[in-house]
């Protein structure tokens, strides 16, 4: 019985070690409907992509780690330095946001340097676009 | 207590593995089944040809759309509508030219829904130069 129970534990311990529990998107955003524009994929997503989520109310997370914009604003910051400033940005937006709170984050990236924003929006519940 | 003493002296005691092994094998159907498979591929940065912008730039048209996004709907070039009739009236403009400039302009109170609408009308009538403002 040893041999087996060993395999089984390292097996374990693999698991535990690989799994991620959290999500890393805000599940509580809605994202608007839209038909036609640009679906995502690997090749228009590079690894240096920034998603930034926005909830109805206009809180700022990243990766469901909720931010202040002083702290949005160093992140790009930190980030323009390593990959300088062509990296895409996404706006995971609520579609009942209203827009003085996209705004705001618009205003924090192109203070940054960031000028080419897009969008999420979802194309009939079968994958994420953006415009 | 003497007696007992004496009877296990010798023979090493006997332990019951079922239960653990049960256990163990739950938590490794449990781990086996959450276990999500990261793409490798995805994470590969590849140096790509940046585009070619030069023949974008030279039949740029001064052409300018105007579309205010409000919290009631949208206006286009000066007429309030809804958004079939700005999916006809931008489609209409597209005929014309894919290149005009459209300027979206948005009220500080109108929904992000809105704005993404506008956009997604604009992509699905290939309008090309599109620049948002805030007021």
């Amino acid at each position: 019985m040893t041999p087996m129970i060993d395999v089984v534990f390292q097996l374990i311990i693999f698991f535990v070690v690989t799994l991620k529990m959290t999500t890393d998107v805000n599940p509580d955003i809605v994202l608007e409907d839209g038909k036609n524009g640009v679906t995502l994929t690997q090749d228009n997503m590079p690894p240096s992509t920034l998603e930034i989520e926005l909830d109805r109310r206009g809180r700022i997370s990243i990766h469901n780690a909720t931010m202040s914009p002083s702290m949005l604003t160093t992140i790009i910051k930190n980030r323009i330095n390593r990959h300088g400033n062509e990296f895409p940005v996404l706006i995971r937006a609520d579609r009942r946001t209203q827009h003085e709170k996209v705004r705001k984050v618009m205003d924090i990236c192109t203070g940054a340097g960031i000028w080419k924003l897009s969008f999420l929006a979802i194309q009939e519940h079968k994958g994420e676009k953006k415009e | 207590m003497a007696y007992q003493r004496k009877q296990n002296k010798g023979d090493s005691p006997k332990l019951d593995m079922t239960p653990m092994i049960d256990v163990v094998f739950q938590l490794l159907i449990f781990f086996v089944v959450t276990l999500k498979q990261e793409d490798i591929l995805a994470k590969l940065s590849a140096a790509r040809p940046a585009p070619n912008t030069d023949e974008e730039v030279k039949n740029k048209d001064p052409e300018l759309i105007n579309v205010i996004v409000a919290p009631q709907g949208f206006i286009l070039n000066g007429r309030p509508m809804r958004l079939p009739e700005l999916d006809r009236g931008i489609e209409r403009f597209s005929g014309y030219s894919k290149s005009a400039m459209v300027i979206i302009k948005c009220t500080a109170d109108s929904p992000h829904a809105f704005l993404v609408q506008v956009l997604d009308v604009c992509n699905k009538h290939g309008m090309t130069n599109l620049s948002i403002f805030s007021m």
